[in-house]
């Protein structure tokens, strides 16, 4: 599996659920930043408009009318399935969901359909996506978002904000950031992404910000063997004190046995040559000392 | 949730899946009053974790007293991690065949892999590669039935028509009880070719509890076994005490963030207690979520200090200092020194109002770190 997540200034995005606390906030924090939201959707069909966008009552008539691609969906955990299913039916091919606590059958399901459809799908519990300088999908705060040279992919979002911004302080910025989200099942996954990273001009290095649980890591570090990946690649990895059998916050941040231990996760990623830092100051440190 | 076995089994039974009579026992004194299956008995301590029989945790008894030191002896101690707090008490199989089976599901290819073995009763990284017969299937009633009656069609011909019809029911109630794992290990096939689960390992998807009325009403019923998801089924967030002797109680948002603070502390030879993702999207405008954290904190033993870390993309920072400094005063049972590391939007409004309360604001983690120590070294 390769995808190609990136977009640009021009990309006509729609908000699902653009009435809602969250939707509203988050397209006028987006637009802002200069995001191309042409339009959002709202299923009571009683909003005209909001902050000057157009709302419709169903995704096929925001995409006749805008012509929008691309979708970033503010909805509730147990309706993001059906509204996913509308945006694709719609023709929308690039869907980002910050929403958290998607039931994971419900994702099974929908990423078949993703892929049927031949469209990208980042997420669920993503904090969004963004190319630094044009365009951002999601949650991802202005103030880590300075245009770079650093591919930048992270389960966490908290973790992935904090980290931008001192990387930016220090004057590191990002080409294109993916925030694939902390669930076991998602759209997108790290090594879905080493062909792009491996191929775009714009991107120098790569850090990916990961956690304990699941296996996401040791994929990508075996993806990164076979397409040898010759960029440098660094690896901040939280949760290496946390105990056994316990979800941490994360539906996938759960460590059973020896699967998705710290130390796992460490090793397989060495082997493939990737840096792992153990605290943000030295990964902050060592990714400028390279990258700057 | 990983469901304990007894409570697996309740579920599963709904399903058409039975197991050996058996009942749930939480207090060894109550025996006497308790209405067992047929003698003979195996006792069974009810943990959330695998390898209960190294454990010492699976006995077989032959007579009530036996049953009643057993049960004594179990309840309350501690396994692989785990407080046990109950035993199941099991009518015994014997003279049965023993099976495998399982499905679990694969986040990376996003299907459901099928296991079936004719060596069961054993942990399965135990059975050889060759008598283990794997494939997977999309998370599809018909396309997991298929593959299950294909692996069962490689097992003796004492098993093949059991695990097939057993496979079809677990497939259901896998898909009916969305489910992450479900294995039946022992499945106990008897000579006449009927069959029942000798155990359950069932782990569901808190994300769906709130469409799983029965999970939901078992995980109600029995909050105590399960305390981690009830707290976030009544609180929606996340609270996980690291270290009941911990010293350093956090108040941080984003569980990325926050397990990170936690390495870096135990890093650096500091003792936090508390993993919190408090979401402070969802405080809305309300002290209620700071107060309830701010108290469980306060319940640690050794606390000598509150680090509050937000990095703030979206958050207020004006607005969650006024909360916090609010909470503070609604938690008095907090007696600690708090430290704040702040980031984000609203900064300047954010001092002011800390500093009047006479917490210090800080925007570099390290020297909240370094004032916390001097909280730390004041003896």
């Amino acid at each position: 599996m390769s995808i190609n997540p990136r977009v640009d200034r021009s990309t006509p995005v729609i908000v699902q659920g653009i009435t809602g606390r969250t939707g509203r906030l988050h397209a006028a924090l987006m637009k802002r930043y200069g995001t191309r939201i042409v339009g959002g959707v709202s299923p009571s069909g009683t909003t005209k408009d909001i902050d000057d966008v157009p709302v419709f009552a169903a995704c096929r008539q925001a995409v006749l009318a805008t012509g929008a691609t691309a979708s970033v969906l503010f909805v509730g955990a147990m309706q993001l399935l059906g509204a996913m299913e509308e945006a694709l039916d719609a023709g929308i091919r690039y869907l980002v969901t910050p929403t958290e606590g998607m039931p994971v059958h419900d994702a099974l399901k929908v990423r078949e359909a993703v892929r049927a459809a031949g469209a990208i799908w980042i997420g669920a519990s993503s904090p969004g996506m963004a190319v630094a300088g044009e365009t951002k999908l999601g949650f991802l705060p202005d103030d880590s978002l300075k245009p770079g040279q650093l591919g930048l992919m992270s389960k966490s979002g908290t973790l992935s904000y904090e980290s931008g911004y001192r990387l930016a302080q220090k004057g590191v910025g990002t080409s294109v950031w993916v925030g694939v989200g902390g669930d076991p099942v998602k759209g997108t996954r790290f090594a879905d992404l080493v062909p792009f990273y491996a191929d775009d001009e714009k991107t120098k290095g790569v850090l990916i910000i990961g956690e304990i649980g699941g296996s996401d890591e040791e994929e990508f570090a075996a993806a990164l063997t076979a397409r040898r990946f010759n960029k440098p690649v660094f690896a901040l990895i939280a949760g290496r004190s946390a105990p056994e059998g316990v979800t941490m916050g994360h539906a996938g941040a759960l460590v059973h046995g020896a699967h998705g231990t710290f130390a796992a996760k460490r090793a397989a990623l060495e082997a493939a040559g990737v840096t792992v830092f153990g605290s943000l100051n030295e990964m902050v440190t060592g990714v400028s000392a390279r990258l700057r | 949730m990983f469901l304990l076995e007894h409570d697996a089994k309740r579920l599963l039974s709904a399903h058409g899946i039975p197991s050996p009579a058996g009942i749930l026992l939480e207090d060894a004194s109550a025996l006497k009053s308790a209405v067992l299956p047929a003698a003979p008995w195996i006792v069974k301590g009810q943990i959330a974790a695998g390898s209960r029989g190294k454990a010492g945790l699976i006995r077989k008894a032959a007579t009530l007293s036996e049953v009643q030191t057993l049960a004594a002896a179990i309840i309350g101690s501690t396994a692989r991690g785990h407080p046990v707090g109950a035993v199941r008490i099991e009518k015994a199989v014997s003279g049965a065949k023993e099976a495998y089976l399982s499905l679990l599901l694969d986040s990376a290819t996003a299907q459901v892999r099928v296991m079936v073995s004719a060596h069961g009763g054993m942990d399965i990284e135990q059975v050889a590669r060759e008598d283990l017969y794997t494939d997977s299937a999309p998370a599809d009633a018909e396309q997991l039935t298929a593959c299950i009656r294909r692996l069962a069609a490689a097992l003796p011909d004492s098993l093949r028509a059991a695990v097939g019809a057993a496979g079809e029911r677990v497939v259901h109630a896998f898909l009916a009880l969305e489910a992450l794992l479900l294995e039946i290990n022992p499945l106990f096939v008897l000579a006449d070719g009927s069959w029942v689960a000798g155990d359950a390992k069932l782990v569901t998807d808190d994300n769906a509890l709130a469409r799983q009325p029965i999970v939901r009403a078992l995980l109600e019923r029995r909050a105590a076994a399960y305390p981690e998801t009830a707290l976030k089924l009544q609180h929606g967030f996340d609270y996980v005490v690291v270290d009941p002797s911990g010293e350093i109680g956090l108040l941080t948002t984003g569980a990325g963030l926050s397990m990170m603070l936690i390495d870096e502390l135990r890093e650096a030879g500091l003792k936090p207690y508390n993993f919190l993702d408090i979401r402070t999207g969802g405080l809305r405008g309300e002290t209620a979520r700071l107060v309830q954290v701010l108290n469980w904190i306060a319940e640690g033993r050794n606390i000598r200090v509150v680090l509050v870390n937000i990095f703030a993309g979206i958050t207020d920072l004006a607005e969650f200092s006024r909360l916090l400094v609010a909470a503070l005063a609604e938690a008095p049972a907090l007696k600690v020194p708090v430290v704040a590391r702040l980031v984000g939007n609203g900064l300047p409004a954010a001092r002011a109002t800390l500093s009047a309360a006479g917490i210090a604001l800080h925007t570099d983690l390290d020297a909240a770190l370094a004032e916390v120590r001097k909280h730390l070294s004041r003896r």
